[in-house]
């Protein structure tokens, strides 16, 4: 594959990532869609190999995400189960995987409702959620749960340095939910008054850890220790093959520097109470399950 | 139709007024009624298990409200809805392999993806059966992902060939309803033996082994340990029913050596007993146990002194909601003249001296699924983190 055909791979992939609210797994499938409708190859191998040197690519240029590594493994072991298929014509073939590709928008945004109607179950009247770190599914299960006329109270870590709480806590403001922000040093001391604890994930690994942004494992020992449930939100194409070990194991994956300022850790399976995602609750041995019936 | 109905409302009296006692007989009740709800059913010709379901489920649903603390009623329906679903999967998916030529253009209404090998067609109706998986998210539309398939109803000009070839598909779906239904019973009533059998595994010689309150599975489980080892029993009372010293009772009858404990005396005792062994009223999605009142408390004992803490259930205990649920009530309070005698309080129950004393007599506790070591069922032992596997097997998501 040339030059160009690299820089249009990852010019599709930009312009995906654009729309505020594609997930990026999202944006990675739509341009690895546009490759196939681009592509001339003549055999569903040859249309295979393309699509693997394009996600390649895409997984090059931006190697610390999890979730675009997960959505490009996700959709090639989608076409070389598809192509284990009956399919006589290869024009069949392709436009059956253009379709699936570009209704995978549509199933990112029907992920995000299905999590929100499963997690705002264990939202209670006059409970008190203690949310970290800025994931669009956590908003939308938080929204939902107010529209659903329950009573509750949000206290959002600052999240520094980048400040990213205070995003959040604007947004929950106008759905007319009470939030407080707190220091990120302060969330042992306000678990006391926390019912649980609400966080999306940038990733979920092999063992049902996750890897989401820093200071999330931090938070999770503290709930652990005094006995509050740790749930997660995240949609089942965040789901990576990956198994770190500890948060060494997650700098040299993901090829993140060695910094005294990471921005993400992973968090053992041990602390999760349960993850809400769209093929159900599940507890994180459950996940390991789910990887092993789509990869094998 | 009239003799169902009158069985129907007599059995909502009956859950109502809890007038069945303990989740083996209801569980038996509830499955031979809907036994005969799916007997009694006209099936159409089109849309046979849509309506098998709806009227399982409008069934259900009124004998789950009548005792929604009985789990048991709400998870015989969940299971008989899933064999139905099953049922049908397997019937299309028959009759596709079998005559794909007569079946694609109806079936390509159905899925609206005209031009796919029947090969494929019957993979989509597996697959769609199953609980949606990372595979099935691509695979599956998204306005109709994981649904249930259902032929379009066609007008009634149809070939004769193809409207007896329907009633033949709805005559074997009610008869295989019927027939999975028939062994699902024949599960449940052999439960007990099928946990008993594995009771020498787990009890060995000169043991000693605690439990609080009475459990029929139990009792069987030390029967059949019984012929072949000896072993020591502590039986925690069970305030305040005092279904312990029933127990007791049994246990002796059976020349086990038993001995009577206040539930305050366990912690006591603790260190001294080698396993904990007790039975549950349900077990929920996340291995998480509802149990006599007091159990947790053991629990906690046994966690603290490294004892393990191994439970009894049958599959028909399992249920496929998780405790923060609200909808799933879990706890039922019982009168309080089982805690204090009306004669001996009755002037500060009442608050002529002062502020009212009052009386809570909770029934049931939630065991989380950390303090709990093994499940044992009649499908062999598990890991409470397995939980979730066994619902996905016996449960369809869509009727959670």
């Amino acid at each position: 594959m040339g030059m160009e055909e690299e820089e249009q791979v990852i010019g599709d992939f930009n312009r995906w990532r654009q729309r505020p609210e594609l997930a990026e797994a999202v944006a990675a499938i739509k341009a690895l869609t546009a490759v196939i409708q681009r592509s001339q190859a003549s055999t569903m191998m040859g249309l295979e190999i393309e699509l693997k040197n394009a996600s390649e690519m895409l997984k090059a240029w931006d190697r610390s995400s999890i979730s675009l590594s997960a959505g490009c493994d996700l959709f090639m072991r989608y076409v070389t189960r598809t192509s284990a298929l009956e399919y006589e014509d290869i024009n069949a073939g392709k436009s059956r995987l253009i379709e699936r590709g570009e209704r995978f928008g549509d199933i990112s945004l029907k992920a995000r409702e299905t999590i929100a109607l499963l997690g705002q179950d264990f939202v209670q009247d006059g409970c008190c959620i203690l949310v970290h770190g800025s994931s669009r599914v956590v908003l939308a299960l938080l929204k939902l749960a107010a529209n659903n006329g329950k009573n509750f109270t949000v206290i959002v870590t600052e999240g520094g340095p980048k400040k990213t709480g205070m995003e959040v806590s604007k947004k929950l403001s106008a759905a007319g939910i009470p939030v407080t922000v707190i220091v990120d040093s302060a969330v042992a001391y306000t678990m006391d008054r926390v019912d649980m604890v609400l966080v999306g994930a940038d990733g979920v690994v092999e063992s049902g850890g996750i890897i989401n942004v820093i200071g999330t494992f931090q938070v999770a020992l503290i709930a652990h220790s005094m006995k509050r449930p740790f749930y997660v939100a995240a949609e089942s194409f965040k789901f990576a093959r990956l198994y770190p070990l500890d948060q060494q194991d997650l700098s040299i994956s993901t090829g993140q520097e060695e910094s005294s300022n990471p921005a993400r850790d992973y968090t053992p399976p041990h602390y999760l109470t349960l993850l809400f995602t769209d093929l159900g609750v599940l507890t994180p041995s459950a996940v390991s399950d789910e990887l092993i019936q789509l990869y094998l | 139709m009239p003799d169902l109905q009158a069985a129907v409302d007599d059995f909502v009296i009956k859950l109502k007024r809890r007038q069945v006692e303990g989740s083996l007989a209801t569980a038996k009740s509830t499955v031979l009624l809907l036994r005969q709800v799916v007997s009694h059913q006209r099936i159409p010709s089109s849309g046979p298990a849509s309506s098998l379901i709806d009227a399982v489920k409008s069934v259900g649903s009124r004998l789950i409200a009548a005792n929604p603390m009985e789990l048991a009623v709400g998870n015989m329906v969940r299971r008989v809805l899933h064999i139905i679903r099953e049922e049908e999967a397997t019937i299309v998916a028959a009759q596709v392999g079998v005559t794909p030529v007569s079946d694609s253009d109806d079936d390509a209404d159905v899925h609206g993806v005209p031009g796919l090998s029947a090969v494929a067609l019957a993979a989509a109706n597996r697959t769609a059966l199953r609980a949606p998986s990372l595979h099935n998210l691509l695979e599956s539309l998204p306005t109709s992902a994981g649904a249930n398939v259902e032929p379009v109803p066609e007008s009634d000009t149809k070939s004769r060939c193809k409207s007896s070839d329907k009633n033949s598909k709805s005559w074997k779906l009610k008869h295989g309803v019927i027939d999975a239904i028939g062994l699902l019973l024949g599960e449940i009533e052999n439960y007990h033996s099928e946990i008993s059998e594995q009771a020498l595994e787990h009890i060995h010689q000169k043991q000693v082994i605690l439990t609080l309150g009475r459990s029929r599975s139990l009792l069987h489980f030390f029967r059949e340990a019984k012929k072949k080892r000896s072993f020591q029993v502590f039986v925690a009372e069970g305030a305040p029913r005092y279904q312990g010293h029933k127990f007791a009772k049994e246990l002796a009858a059976m020349e086990l050596q038993t001995t009577v404990i206040t539930d305050s005396a366990v912690f006591a005792l603790i260190s001294r007993v080698n396993m904990v062994i007790v039975g549950a009223h349900a077990v929920m999605a996340n291995g998480g146990i509802v149990a006599p009142v007091g159990m947790h408390m053991v629990a906690l004992a046994a966690r603290r002194h490294a004892v393990p803490f191994v439970v009894l259930t049958g599959l028909h205990k399992l249920c496929p909601l998780y405790p923060h649920n609200p909808s799933v009530v879990l706890n039922e309070l019982k009168s309080p003249s089982q805690v204090l005698d009306f004669g001996e309080m009755s002037d500060c129950l009442d608050g002529t001296d002062g502020s009212p004393v009052h009386v809570v007599n909770p029934m049931f506790d939630y065991v989380p699924p950390e303090l709990i070591s093994l499940f044992i069922t009649d499908s062999g032992g598990h890991n409470p983190s397995y939980v979730y596997r066994l619902v996905a097997e016996i449960y369809s998501p869509e009727d959670h």
